[in-house]
């Protein structure tokens, strides 16, 4: 346990001891255009995850269309992404290019090291959620590369086991279906809702759905309106029925839902595979996917990542091509045959390999009605505390409209960041 | 100038010449001195001493994500922080939770060692060594692996525990999801873990209790229960400190069992004062209160290690 101390204690020290040259913190909108011509010189490019192992096929098209240009993708795993980034930063090593989860904009421009981004990127290409994601007070600092938004799974022979042959469309129906699922289709549960880290992505669509947000019209936290409350108590509803139980750390969702003890929940696009795998060629017809229920509105969580180009890159000018080239239509179309992640650009639904697949489809409708939290440096931390009074209500004693004011308590005293 | 005079002078600069080769000598031998404690001294003061001594200054700063270009820039908060955490309820459940397992842990952990220790010293049992072996594995096992598989044996449903209090007609709760429940069974994770650990040290320790007091006490009729009392117990004093001063620097860092088992739930009552620092320092980047945090804990293992050897220290 000792390495673990000297560990922090060597990453103080990095922090502290390298002095590293103030960055220019103009409070421009925009960047300026890149240089027009090909793309030359050397490009670092940082990518998460499945996308670090696949961007190679990527930029070796985008080498063919600019020969002069040498583009090295680093892979890096998402859960150490976050601290190698913080880490470049203040060791200001850091790359050209760097995909950012989407929730990150906010924190990382917090530190003046991204780039604004420069008007030959058409805002108005993308997903509205997902653009939004990128603006920290009306300044964009990333372009949307991929997106998801969180659906409904349901196992649709215990729904008809419990005399139910339609996907819920309101709350009130999800509710009950959840109700008719265990007592009726002899589900152990009704749902399966995350308590937890992570369970303001479930927490946050109701919210939305009601009316309400994360921080009102004049950007202050709102987390304890009435909209707020309602949700909260529309989420807890569940557990005080006993329709969830508490699921372990580590817990998977994907057995549980093909055995049946959690006949429904919701999530993005990667666990169709995942069904898909776990479920056999037996299964393929006890499941669908449906939008989100409605409450005022259907309102989903649009998540997926961007791209950000580093304020101080020697090569920004290749960087935003790279950046232009890998939003283009066509690009995307192929980006999401390469890894299945859908694009951000509304016209690459057209492309042939998206438009025909009717589970898509749904996705893509989805899309048009999702939002994602404010781009505020303190994100993170705000987050933590919804999910912890989430868990605080649903698990603990602690009532809907109390959990709310915690929540907004604590979020006013963390801050937006602003100075 | 007479003869004598001359020898003297003579005499006198022999013998500064001499003092001088001395103190040449005695440099040259302080150089190599110094020269072979270099690597250990360079490494220590850039790599512990220094980030130690920056930590202890950016415990005073309110160093966060702004700094992270110009650490230079970061304002002077004064005691700021340290006045903060007294009344953070997080941190206070935090510094509630770790003293909880240290309180319960390390006297299980000691009691548990010992019992390990006096059963394997005892000559007549077969397989000693592999018995041995058996309750050192877990501690030279990786903590993570070792917290994820006794995540899967906590599991509600499929873990071996569950299963096995399902034979008895038991329903076994769900360990780690239970408020009540989650922090004994970390607890009883960690003794399992560490008492090969402390069986050793007492193992040790027997070995250095003479036999002729054995002799001697059964010559006077002692039964085994006295015989542990007055001369075993009071001659592993020593060992008792050791074991119970490590053991206890250990727990009260208690980080990557509730880390990778409960991340802190449920409802933070897994949630340890390491773990708090680390989501303070490297989820939010408050880097500034993070350190506080730290010398908290570092005032606290202080504070019980003195304790400790106030009260256990051999009286003779």
């Amino acid at each position: 346990m000792t390495t673990q101390r000297r560990r922090r204690a060597l990453a103080a020290l990095a922090l502290t001891l390298l002095l590293v040259a103030c960055g220019t913190n103009d409070e421009a909108a925009e960047s300026a255009a890149p240089v027009e011509g090909p793309a030359s010189g050397e490009l670092t490019v940082w990518a998460m995850g499945a996308e670090g192992e696949a961007l190679g096929v990527l930029a070796e098209a985008f080498t063919a269309e600019n020969p002069e240009v040498t583009v090295n993708v680093t892979p890096i795993a998402w859960d150490v992404a976050h601290d190698r980034l913080i880490t470049a930063i203040a060791g200001n090593e850091t790359p050209d290019v760097t995909q950012l989860g989407s929730t990150w904009a906010g924190e990382f421009a917090g530190t003046g090291a991204l780039e604004p981004v420069p008007d030959t990127i058409d805002s108005g290409a993308f997903f509205d959620g997902i653009w939004e994601t990128n603006l920290v007070e009306d300044t964009a600092y990333g372009v949307p590369w991929y997106v998801e938004t969180r659906l409904l799974y349901y196992r649709t022979d215990i729904a008809e086991a419990a005399g139910i042959t339609e996907p819920p469309t309101t709350w009130d129906e999800l509710f009950t279906m959840a109700q008719a699922m265990k007592e009726e289709g002899g589900a152990e549960n009704g749902i399966s809702l995350t308590v937890g880290t992570g369970s303001w992505q479930n927490y946050l669509p109701f919210v939305w759905s009601n009316g309400g947000d994360v921080t009102a019209e004049d950007g202050t936290f709102s987390l304890d309106s009435p909209e707020a409350v309602e949700a909260l108590e529309y989420y807890d509803s569940f557990f005080e029925a006993g329709l969830v139980s508490p699921q372990p750390e580590g817990f998977d969702i994907t057995p549980a839902f093909v055995q049946g003890t959690y006949p429904m929940f919701f999530s993005g696009p990667w666990h169709l595979a995942l069904v898909e795998e776990a479920g056999g060629e037996d299964f393929a017809d006890k499941w669908a996917i449906a939008p989100m229920p409605a409450g005022d509105s259907a309102t989903s969580f649009v998540g997926g990542s961007n791209l950000a180009v580093f304020e101080g890159s020697e090569n920004r000018d290749a960087a935003w091509k790279f950046v232009e080239f890998l939003t283009r239509p066509e690009i995307q179309a192929q980006w999401f045959a390469e890894v299945g992640a859908l694009p951000s650009v509304e016209s690459a639904w057209e492309e042939e390999a998206l438009s025909g697949d009717e589970q898509l489809s749904t996705f893509g409708e989805q899309l048009q009605d999702a939002k994602s939290p404010p781009s505020i440096s303190t994100w993170e931390e705000v987050a933590s505390t919804i999910d912890d009074q989430v868990e605080q209500v649903t698990q603990g004693d602690t009532p809907p409209a109390d959990g709310a004011a915690a929540m907004q308590e604590s979020a006013v005293s963390i801050g937006t960041g602003g100075e | 100038m007479s003869s004598a005079a001359q020898t003297a002078t003579g005499g006198a600069a022999r013998q500064r010449a001499s003092a001088a080769v001395a103190r040449r000598r005695r440099r040259r031998r302080t150089a190599v001195g110094w020269g072979f404690a270099a690597p250990w001294t360079i490494l220590f003061v850039v790599f512990l001493a220094g980030p130690i001594l920056a930590s202890l200054v950016m415990s005073f700063t309110d160093f966060g994500l702004r700094d992270l270009r110009n650490p230079v820039g970061t304002n002077i908060i004064g005691l700021d922080n340290y006045v903060q955490l007294l009344g953070d309820p997080v941190f206070l459940q935090a510094a509630g939770n770790t003293a909880y397992f240290v309180v319960a842990g390390v006297p299980l952990t000691l009691a548990a060692g010992l019992l390990a220790a006096l059963g394997l010293n005892r000559a007549v049992l077969r397989f000693r060594t592999l018995f041995r072996v058996g309750y050192y594995l877990p501690v030279v096992t990786s903590i993570v692996a070792i917290a994820v598989i006794w995540r899967f044996l906590l599991h509600p449903d499929l873990g071996l525990i569950n299963l096995l209090l399902g034979l008895v007609q038991i329903d076994g709760p769900n360990w780690l999801a239970n408020p009540v429940l989650a922090m004994p069974a970390i607890i009883a994770m960690a003794v399992w873990r560490n008492l090969g650990f402390v069986m050793v040290i007492f193992l040790a320790g027997l070995q250095g209790v003479p036999a002729d007091l054995y002799e001697a006490s059964r010559i006077d009729g002692a039964s085994t229960w006295d015989e542990f009392r007055y001369v075993t117990w009071p001659l592993l004093r020593p060992t008792t400190l050791f074991a119970a001063v490590i053991t206890s620097i250990g727990y009260l860092q208690l980080f990557e069992e509730p880390y990778v088992m409960t991340a802190g739930g449920p409802l933070n009552r897994t949630l340890s004062v390491s773990m708090y620092l680390y989501e303070q320092g490297f989820g939010f980047l408050h880097l500034g209160y993070a350190a506080a945090i730290a010398y908290a804990l570092f005032v606290a293992i202080a504070v019980l290690t003195v304790l400790q050897f106030r009260v256990l220290r051999s009286q003779t």
